[in-house]
């Protein structure tokens, strides 16, 4: 009962479908107070659909949604006074001013006007936009937008805090100032709930990951757990000159090699011992007519993971 | 209704009174026109109606009208009567256009009244003087229909007495040209096609017509919202979503009426106009705001994209407010114009203005209003029906 009460969210078996679309199938995830969780997928896995069911945008075919212990339904006011959400697509007013976009949402948090007075200053500062907090925010850049949007997700201080690729589009500057707020917000007890398509974001911040295709939770854990899934094993990559996938084809019959799949011209394969297969591998695609123009060998990352599990890449 | 409507009424009002568009489109571009227009097009304020009567007849009745109604226009200013020789003389003057316009009491008309008789009192109408006819016939048709009221009471009388009080004949045109009601059917027929000022019919068909836009973004909001991006935040917002829409709506509402108000007042100093009856003007004023907000809804609901609903919503407010005669008067002797008014909320709305104007009586504003607000209702109801269809829940 005492570990039930502790997570801050509960989602159980969401399903979501668009028509003959199943955008979301079967996704469960729990998040703790003080973790932060990312959802890790490409273009159209069903991030935003997910997050918008659990933030009460959309009502799930199935499926149940727990925040702070309270069921979430579009009209679950408590609970979604516990979420802040920083959509993926800006959610700011243009013709309003930092200062003001964050007061309108403020006041329709509820908050009292001393506690919005204190929370603007403080989340102009955390945000980096003190300077600018009277200036129309259509004039700002499209970091400060985007840091901005997130400001305002934070202002009424959430449990849950839920970001949907707030850094796309974002200078590196501004990517590590948010990265960094996003740190900060966790170390503070907040829940936080992030999808990026990007992995150095996930392997960074998120104490758990799951990996998403097509709806599917396609694995869970730790990035250390999810790379283990791997096995012990050793990336190689293979640039070649002919067909990649038959090359890959090829490569995948040897022993040493768990998997071997074809990204534009390369070949990635999961080797177990590198070193010692690597002159078979090299045989084994000039046998099948392509030409190996350079090799790189690398531990494997979250990439090759996603790669491994659903045979294509993150990034298209 | 709650808190949040009011915080996002509050956030509507600021953004709307920051764009720029809003006040030319509100104030500035309404009374820019009324400007243009009264100076494009004559002012009929000053219509006057130049005719003569022929009284062939020369018994009582002919007589009232002759001698009693013809000269209490003539007092108040709306006609210049001519004196002519006979029927043939009146007759090639209106062919002339010398006269406007000539009555022709025929022979035998008093007798035929006081017979409880059909008889025909002739209007000659000089070609192109369509408002000066209309007033003339109104004027002979109100005078026919009093008589004939007063004439069936005395042929009844007749009828029960077995004989006719010749007395009771003479008195006839006097009594009718006397009744209290005549006098008000004429002095109402009179302000036919000018019923308030040219000047303050305009600011007010200006300010109808353009309050249909005003009023827009309270139903298409919803649309631009979700163009913002900003729908999926207020939806996240631990509000009622039925509050986000209360808001915009409640923000039109103030909008549209503080922006007809603005005009009526605006119109009056800068222009000098006049929308008659302040009550009855407000009355007026609110049930178009509240019909102006029902019809775009109803034709916002048919679009999925604020642009779309832009589009759709500028043709139905220019439909109506043509065919409501916002731009000009309609004439009074086109029918099916007439009617067209009738279909159209800023018709209405003038019509209820003229009225009230007319008589300075407000609750003449209270038909009109009645009117117009059901025209509020029965378009809102679709449209809701249609807009809780369209929800993602
Ligand atoms: N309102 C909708 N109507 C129809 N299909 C939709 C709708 N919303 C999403 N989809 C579809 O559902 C699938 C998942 O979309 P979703 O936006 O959840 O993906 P995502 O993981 O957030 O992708 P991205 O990284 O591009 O933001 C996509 O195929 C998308 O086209
Ligand atoms: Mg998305």
């Amino acid at each position: 009962m005492g570990q039930v009460a502790q997570q801050v969210l509960r989602a159980t078996g969401l399903r979501k479908a668009f028509g003959a679309l199943q955008a979301v199938d079967e996704v469960s995830l729990t998040i703790a107070p003080g973790e932060t969780y990312g959802l890790l997928g490409p273009n159209g896995a069903g991030k935003t659909t997910s997050i918008s069911m659990i933030a009460g945008l959309l009502k799930p075919d199935a499926g149940t949604i727990e925040v702070d212990g309270r069921t979430m339904t579009p009209t679950a006011t408590a609970a979604k006074a516990a979420v802040g959400l920083v959509p993926q697509d800006l959610a700011i007013y243009p013709d309003l001013s930092a200062r003001e976009n964050l007061r309108f949402f403020g006041r329709l948090y509820g908050l009292p006007k001393a506690e919005l007075t204190r929370r603007l200053d403080e989340v102009l500062s955390v945000i980096g936009l003190t300077d600018r907090a009277d200036d129309r925010a259509g004039e700002f850049s499209g970091g400060m937008k985007r840091r901005l949007n997130i400001g305002v997700g934070m202002l009424h201080g959430p449990k849950l805090l839920i970001l949907d690729e707030p850094t796309v589009g974002v200078d590196p500057q501004s990517r590590n100032a948010i990265l960094d707020s996003v740190e900060e917000l966790a170390t503070e007890g907040l829940a936080v709930l992030y999808t990026t398509h990007y992995m150095e974001e996930a392997e960074r911040l998120c104490d758990r990951i799951a990996i998403v295709d097509q709806g599917r939770i396609v694995a869970e854990g730790t990035r250390r757990e999810l790379i283990a899934t791997i096995g012990e094993q050793d990336v190689v990559r293979l640039t070649v000159a002919g067909d990649a996938a038959a090359a890959a084809a090829a490569c995948e019959r040897l022993p040493a090699i768990s998997s071997a799949d074809a990204e534009d011209d390369v070949v990635v394969c999961l080797v177990d011992g590198a070193a010692a297969a690597l002159p078979q591998l090299l045989a084994e695609v000039a046998a099948s007519g392509a030409s190996v123009s350079g090799v790189e060998v690398r531990e494997p990352d979250l990439e090759d993971v996603f790669l491994h599990l659903t045979g294509k890449a993150l990034r298209d | 209704m709650g808190s949040a409507a009011l915080t996002i009424l509050g956030k509507d009002l600021r953004l709307r009174l920051r764009d720029r568009s809003v006040w030319i489109f509100a104030l500035a571009v309404p009374l820019g026109l009324t400007v243009l227009f009264s100076l494009i097009f004559p002012d009929t304020e000053d219509l006057q109606i130049t005719g003569a009567v022929v009284d062939l007849d020369g018994g009582a009745v002919a007589a009232g009208f002759a001698d009693g109604v013809i000269p209490a226009l003539v007092d108040e200013g709306l006609l210049e009567r001519i004196v002519v020789a006979d029927a043939e003389a009146a007759r090639s003057q209106v062919t002339d256009g010398d006269l406007d316009v000539a009555w022709i009491l025929p022979v035998g008309f008093s007798d035929a009244i006081g017979a409880g008789e059909q008889v025909e009192l002739e209007v000659l109408v000089a070609a192109g003087r369509s408002l000066e006819g209309e007033v003339a016939r109104g004027i002979a048709e109100a005078y026919a229909a009093e008589v004939g009221r007063i004439g069936l009471a005395v042929t009844i009388e007749a009828a029960m007495t077995g004989g006719l009080d010749p007395g009771l004949i003479g008195g006839l045109g006097e009594l009718a040209a006397s009744q209290p009601r005549l006098a008000s059917l004429a002095d109402e027929v009179s302000d036919v096609g000018d019923p308030l000022d040219f000047t303050s019919y305009l600011a007010a068909g200006m300010a109808a017509f353009f309050v249909f836009f005003t009023v827009q973004f309270g139903v298409t909001g919803l649309l631009e919202e979700r163009k913002l991006g900003t729908m999926p935040r207020l939806l996240a917002a631990p509000i009622r979503p039925a509050a986000i829409q209360a808001g915009k709506l409640l923000g039109a509402l103030l909008l549209g009426l503080a922006s007809m108000v603005v005009l009526a007042v605006a119109s009056a100093v800068l222009l000098g106009a006049d929308w008659g009856p302040p009550l009855g003007t407000a009355i007026l004023i609110v049930a178009l705001v509240i019909a102006a907000l029902g019809v775009m809804a109803l034709v916002g609901s048919f679009a999925r994209t604020a642009e779309q609903a832009g589009n759709l919503q500028s043709i139905v407010a220019v439909v109506l407010g043509l065919v409501g005669g916002v731009f000009f008067p309609l004439p009074g002797d086109a029918g099916v114009l007439r009617i067209a008014t009738l279909i159209s909320p800023h018709g209405w709305f003038l019509r209820g203005l003229d009225a009230q104007a007319s008589a300075g009586d407000w609750t003449l504003a209270l038909g009109p209003a009645a009117a117009i607000v059901a025209f509020g209702i029965v378009t809102a109801i679709p449209a809701v029906v249609l807009q809780r269809r369209r929800q993602a829940w």
